[in-house]
């Protein structure tokens, strides 16, 4: 297997709904990416897209669509779908066809054009797809099942109120510097703890919204190329998980899950770290900086300890002692994470590996993790999807 | 079970009450042992066979594992007639089975919920259709 490098990424910025076409923000991130890696789009030799669920024909074939938008030229065009981990899927698909020596250079990327309010269920048979009845009868949206958790969680270890709501004192301070996050204020622990409660314990201000946003890395194999990027970085391994039977956590879209645990909990994420780990031979212990998939603050703890960054029931302890600050031992969302963004399906996973990468290349202005050398971009997505990646410069 | 005429779920084979109680209706492998709900939901065991799925109602009364208060509406297609919101969703643990449920908490003091204490399953109606009949959920009441 050939080592692959990231040689230039592209964002579009997470904003809020837009009248604008999906493909118009995927065309700003493509566009970021080839000039940021100084590439002509013909040195493209396959894509790997993160489909647009919400976007029809166009949006199940976004490969296709932006393909035909920069000139088709004939490469290999694959369209994947992992839910919130769409952008995993590609990037892993992407290293792959080049470390086993297929392509030489391709193009991962995603773009989601947000439908205004809730995400709700996308067919009406109630058999195939138990999001019917959960929407229907279950009366059960999204963060109702992470404030389950947490509720879960406040009782076994004790994560109180202010727990939560510092976690979102810390996004909001990281967010407000950066350029591509979509909510910039910066709020208080008091503010936080006023905010309305959407499903208690969680509030308004400690759960994410949809969003709207592209993202686009170009990633190689090609010598030549590498010399010439500024920074390459290496992608040490790229993963996807999903999850093992017994897995105690209340799944999004189920409406049931087990009493007794018999693996870990959200073990699509698990998988997908181990895997990583073990594939790079990087621990949690050699990470620099770290961007997990704060969906709600109660996230942002249970991935410290599902990643393995400390044992179960110590997440809180890390918080409070500030050693998931910038400057603190392990730096954990210095984008703001998902709370300072918001979710835009297919481009976020992209996002989050784009975040690592400008870190790595000292990109990161007010935000910069100071000497970062190795860094870990963990998401994952709604029915057991999960994906890693883990790079280093 | 008179008053549980002219009810109908809104969506078949999730909540029976043919026997005078209201059941949650589950499916059990009995290769793997494994409770599944909604039952066409299978979660097979790794290495299971998969032979001997049989539909079996889940225990009429379970124990309160976690639960949350909804302070928004929820969205379409979710729809009922009398306002809701806040509503509570408890996750109920029906010990027998190993399994935990969720479900809407209906005819409970909110402010009362405690983590362990005693629910039972019933029904929370929604709306009435064109039929006249009244369009019903799952739902679970403190004991």
């Amino acid at each position: 297997m050939r080592d692959v490098y990231i040689i230039g990424t592209g964002i579009h910025p997470w904003t809020g709904f837009s009248e604008k076409v999906f493909a118009d923000f995927a065309a700003v991130a493509v566009d970021g990416a080839l000039k940021d890696a100084n590439i002509e789009w013909k040195k493209i030799q396959a894509i790997m897209a993160g489909i647009f669920i919400y976007g029809g024909n166009a949006g199940h074939l976004s490969g296709q669509y932006l393909e035909s938008i920069f000139g088709e030229t004939g490469i290999p065009v694959v369209n994947v779908y992992n839910a919130c981990a769409t952008g995993s899927a590609s990037i892993r698909m992407a290293y792959n066809s080049i470390a086993a020596g297929e392509t030489d250079t391709a193009l991962a990327f995603g773009a989601d054009v947000s439908p205004k309010g809730f995400l709700t269920a996308k067919s009406d048979n109630a058999v195939q797809d138990r999001d019917v009845i959960r929407w229907k009868m279950g009366g059960l949206p999204n963060p109702i099942y992470w404030a389950l958790e947490c509720r879960k969680r406040m009782a076994k270890y004790g994560t109180t109120e202010e727990d939560l709501a510092l976690v979102k004192v810390l996004m909001s301070e990281y967010g407000s510097k950066n350029p591509h996050a979509r909510f910039k204020k910066t709020y208080s622990l008091e503010e936080v703890l006023k905010s309305a409660y959407v499903c208690d314990p969680l509030r308004l201000y400690e759960i994410c919204p949809v969003s709207t946003g592209a993202a686009a890395v170009i990633v190689t194999a090609d010598k030549d190329l590498i010399s010439k990027a500024d920074k390459a970085v290496k992608i040490n391994a790229t993963t996807m998980g999903s999850a093992i039977y017994g897995d105690p956590t209340i799944r999004i879209s189920a409406l049931s899950c087990p009493a007794v645990a018999e693996a870990p909990m959200l073990s699509e994420s698990y998988s997908a770290s181990q895997q990583a780990y073990k594939k790079s031979g990087i621990g949690p212990e050699d990470i620099d900086v770290l961007e997990l998939p704060d969906n709600s603050s109660w996230h942002y703890l249970v991935y410290l300890e599902t990643c393995g960054f400390c044992k179960e029931g110590e997440a809180d302890k890390m918080l409070r002692d500030g050693m998931t600050k910038i400057g603190g031992k392990l730096p954990v969302n210095p984008s703001g994470g998902f709370s300072s963004h918001g979710e835009a399906l297919s481009a976020q996973a992209l996002w989050q590996v784009i975040e690592c990468a400008n870190q790595l290349r000292g990109r990161c202005g007010e935000r910069q993790v100071q000497g970062a050398k190795v860094a870990m971009a963990q998401t994952y997505g709604l029915m057991g999807n999960s994906g890693t990646t883990i790079m280093t410069i | 079970m008179d008053k549980m005429a002219n009810k109908v779920a809104r969506i078949p084979n999730l909540v029976d009450w043919s026997t005078g109680e209201v059941r949650l209706m589950s499916a059990k492998c009995n290769s793997c042992g494994t409770y599944f709900f909604p039952k066409e939901h299978y979660q097979h065991r790794p290495g299971c066979t998969r032979e001997g799925v049989e539909d079996v109602l889940l225990a009429k009364k379970g124990k309160l594992a976690s639960y949350t208060v909804q302070y928004y509406p929820c969205p379409a297609p979710f729809k009922t007639e009398q306002k809701i919101t806040p509503y509570g969703i408890g996750l109920v643990e029906f010990e027998d089975e190993k399994i935990q449920v969720t479900g809407i908490i209906t005819n409970t003091d909110l402010k009362t919920l405690k983590l362990g204490m005693e629910m039972e399953t019933t029904i929370l109606e929604m709306y009435t259709n064109e039929e006249k009949q009244q369009v019903v959920t799952w739902a679970f009441q403190a004991v």
